[in-house]
């Protein structure tokens, strides 16, 4: 099989695609903001809850979408979960760094992380906006 | 089979991208015309020979070559009138696509026919850019919009088509072959729109090279589509227009070109075709989508849809045995186009496997939001052929789709 495509689609993008972790609505929730790729449709809807110490105490999402996208966002919120937000904003530019190939100044990703697993959409310009998507809602929400 | 390999050995040649390599190693299978096609080297040649040789604006200068680039963007006019036996060459309107033809019409036609309350009737399988533009007068307007059901075959609901008229509608703009289904409009519905003397306007982006297309014995009131869909050049868009109606309708945007006569006071306006033709036009544009319809015509358009007939059958009938996969549309005959899914599996999933096999199919939602909210799918996986394809990519195609479908169930 293409080392692109094995990349790609690493064994844990697969299950978490499958089986998105933190899958539905936090309850309470004083986050929350939609992804949408308006170029294929695919969508979710993020909410989260931050207490009085700036700690997302909860998060999840719904929604619909690729492999990439869906795994993405399950890796996301349980990286996330528990994270001060200062801490969270770093893991965000971290991310968007790596799955668009500037991966060599990470603050606080390295290859232990999980995230590392979408470094191969990379290799797919085309497809780094599903991998992108539950993140910049992610982003949004905090802006609101 | 035969008829179809002996045109594939005549034309690929033609198509300099088709020698690329994907990834340094994978032949390219361009499955992805309906997106857009492949340029033959007659229309990369004679572009470039325009810039080259003979450039200059259009219907101003009164210069050599001021004449050489009109002779062209003329000459190409008539091509296309040639191409959609329209009556007139005062009925070729160029654009800079199929959507600014669409949108030029749904303004114009609102100005001189349309008041608050009137409707238009569309359908649920159009591409957006024949809904947004009727959208435009509905907010802008409070025009009425009324879509036309689809049947499971993909094809327009007749009957619940016929029953959204009432004496309220003013015009109805449909697509002529379904950029998701390859299914083609029901010649019913346009005598349905004679019989009430209601204008239609049919989209042919999808049609214009993959059937024949006679905007007379059609009856159609408007028709566009665009170059780049049609093997030549992207920013050249076509609108014919009858000449009664174009005739009545005001212009749609102003500027150089499309004026009789100026002074500070006001302006009198250019005959047709230059009504609608402010600024300078896309002449390189047009005159490479000139050399497309030649370039078309040369193979005979006759050839070119019994060949890619004959490889849409073929496709439909592989895919339709393979049991993990779902095709949308019923079995009825389909130009060109199929759209599919494999269970469970996300078009992007599919696009981008092919993708690393050297093949390009489209994914996503095809700009038919709505159409795929009725199918309840998020996105389809879209095959669409032109005349480069062959029955041998067809079969790597399938091989490659049961690689697929292992790799993401194991």
């Amino acid at each position: 099989m293409n080392d692109l495509i094995n990349d790609l689609y690493q064994e844990i993008i697969l299950d978490h695609g499958r089986e998105p972790r933190n899958f539905g609505e936090c309850d309470p929730h004083n986050k929350s903001a939609d992804g949408h790729n308006p170029l294929c449709g695919d969508n979710l809807k993020l909410t989260f809850f931050l207490n009085d110490q700036n700690i997302i105490e909860d998060i999840k999402f719904t929604g619909e979408g690729c492999a990439i996208s869906l795994a993405s966002a399950s890796l996301m919120t349980e990286k996330l979960k528990g994270k001060k937000i200062e801490v969270a904003e770093e893991i965000f530019n971290d991310f968007t760094n790596l799955v668009s190939g500037a991966d060599e100044d990470l603050k606080v990703l390295n290859e232990e992380d999980s995230l590392y697993a979408l470094k191969g959409v990379g290799g797919f310009p085309m497809r780094v906006k599903c991998a992108t998507m539950a993140w910049h809602a992610f982003n949004q929400a905090l802006k609101d | 089979m035969d008829n179809s390999k002996t045109l594939n050995l005549n034309v690929r040649k033609d198509f300099p991208i088709l020698s690329k390599k994907i990834l340094e190693k994978k032949d390219l299978i361009y499955f992805d015309t309906a997106a857009s096609a492949q340029k033959p080297n007659t229309v990369i040649n004679e572009t470039n020979d325009f810039y080259k040789n003979h450039y200059s604006n259009v219907s101003r200068g009164v210069h050599t070559l001021s004449v050489e680039s009109t002779f062209r963007y003329e000459n190409a006019r008539k091509k296309v009138q040639k191409f959609l036996n329209a009556r007139s060459e005062n009925e070729i309107i160029f654009t800079k696509s199929a959507t600014e033809g669409i949108n030029l019409v749904a303004q114009t036609f609102y100005e001189k026919f349309m008041q608050k309350g009137d409707e238009v009737i569309l359908s649920l399988i159009e591409h957006h850019s024949n809904l947004i533009p009727w959208f435009f007068l509905r907010d802008k307007y409070g025009v009425v919009l009324k879509f036309a059901n689809i049947q499971p075959s993909g094809e327009i609901d007749i009957d619940h088509f016929n029953s959204l008229f009432t004496n309220k509608t003013k015009i109805v703009s449909l697509t002529h072959l379904s950029n998701v289904f390859g299914t083609e409009l029901n010649e019913n519905a346009i005598s349905i729109c004679k019989d009430k003397n209601v204008p239609i306007l049919l989209d042919g982006c999808q049609s214009a090279a993959h059937l024949k297309i006679d905007v007379q014995k059609l009856g159609c009131d408007f028709f566009v589509f665009s170059g780049h869909k049609t093997y030549g050049p992207a920013g050249i868009g076509v609108l014919y227009g009858t000449e009664n109606l174009l005739s009545e309708m005001p212009p749609y945007q102003g500027g150089g070109g499309m004026i009789g006569d100026v002074s500070l006071e006001g302006a009198s306006y250019a005959e047709l075709p230059a009504k609608y033709e402010a600024g300078t036009p896309p002449l390189v544009e047009a005159h490479g989508l000139g050399v497309a319809i030649d370039y078309m015509n040369k193979i005979g358009l006759d050839n070119i849809i019994e060949h890619e007939n004959e490889i849409t059958k073929y496709a439909f009938n592989k895919l339709n045995k393979i049991d993990f996969i779902e095709i949308h549309g019923g079995d009825n005959k389909r130009n060109s186009i199929i759209s599919f899914n494999i269970k469970n599996v996300h078009s992007h999933e599919v696009s981008s496997f092919l993708d690393v096999e050297g093949i390009a199919i489209r994914a996503g939602h095809h700009c038919c939001q709505p159409l795929m909210k009725h199918l309840g799918v998020n996105s389809t996986a879209r095959l669409s052929f032109g005349v480069y394809n062959s029955l041998e990519e067809v079969d790597k195609f399938v091989i490659a789709l049961h690689k697929c479908k292992e790799f993401f169930n194991k």
